[in-house]
């Protein structure tokens, strides 16, 4: 990854805490002094390198572990909000954050509203349990999925 | 990648599709904390899959279903 990509990554990832959702191409454009082209073939870049996920029309779908959609992950975190892509991710918007937070999630089997302090980076309950279905080797194959 | 209220509810939810693998809770915090501290620091650059893996061994997080492509 060259200086360039990973200046417009660092942008990208800077406006998605800032806005609490993805950027546009054209925010990242504007923030950055380029094209929205330009950006677009950055992503383009970053997403085959696993930097960054588009969705279908080029417009990000995850900065991970930020979800540019809805999920049924939500963190809120230094008096801000957003979605995560997972249950790791959702821990993982904390760490990145330096922030203690709030994770409002649910119980896959039975829908009960699960809700997460994080302290310090751990949870204050401990007999919750995650569960992953994809293995290490495939989690790439479908990353939405996953 | 989810939660759930314990291991009861992931075989209830399984419904005798094969499962993969659970852990607790404090394991996937401290996983979030090593994997993902860095994304928005100016300093961050691409891991390889080797020090990702070692992330996922110093965790005890090993055998087949936690190896990574490329490892």
């Amino acid at each position: 990854m060259d200086a360039v990509d990973l200046s417009l990554r660092n942008t990208t990832y800077a406006l998605f805490v800032r806005l609490g959702r993805g950027p546009t191409a054209a925010e990242v454009a504007a923030e950055t002094g380029t094209t929205t082209t330009a950006v677009q073939e950055v992503w383009e870049r970053l997403h085959e390198e696993h930097a960054i996920v588009l969705g279908p029309e080029g417009e990000i779908r995850m900065a991970n572990p930020f979800s540019a959609v809805p999920t049924p992950h939500r963190v809120e975190a230094a008096g801000r909000s957003w979605y995560a892509n997972c249950a790791w991710d959702a821990f993982g918007i904390c760490a990145a954050l330096d922030a203690d937070g709030r994770i409002a999630t649910s119980c896959l089997d039975c829908g009960e509203r699960l809700r997460v302090e994080v302290r310090d980076g751990r949870p204050d309950d401990d007999s919750l349990v995650f569960h992953s279905l994809v293995d290490a080797g495939h989690w790439w194959d479908d990353i939405v999925f996953t | 990648m989810n939660l759930f209220r314990s291991e009861e509810h992931i075989t209830r939810w399984l419904d005798g599709r094969p499962p993969g693998v659970t852990i607790p809770v404090r394991t996937l915090a401290a996983l979030a904390e090593a994997w993902w501290s860095d994304r928005l620091s100016s300093a961050w650059r691409p891991r390889t899959a080797a020090e990702s893996q070692a992330i996922l061994e110093r965790l005890g997080l090993t055998g087949a279903f936690w190896r990574l492509p490329g490892t």
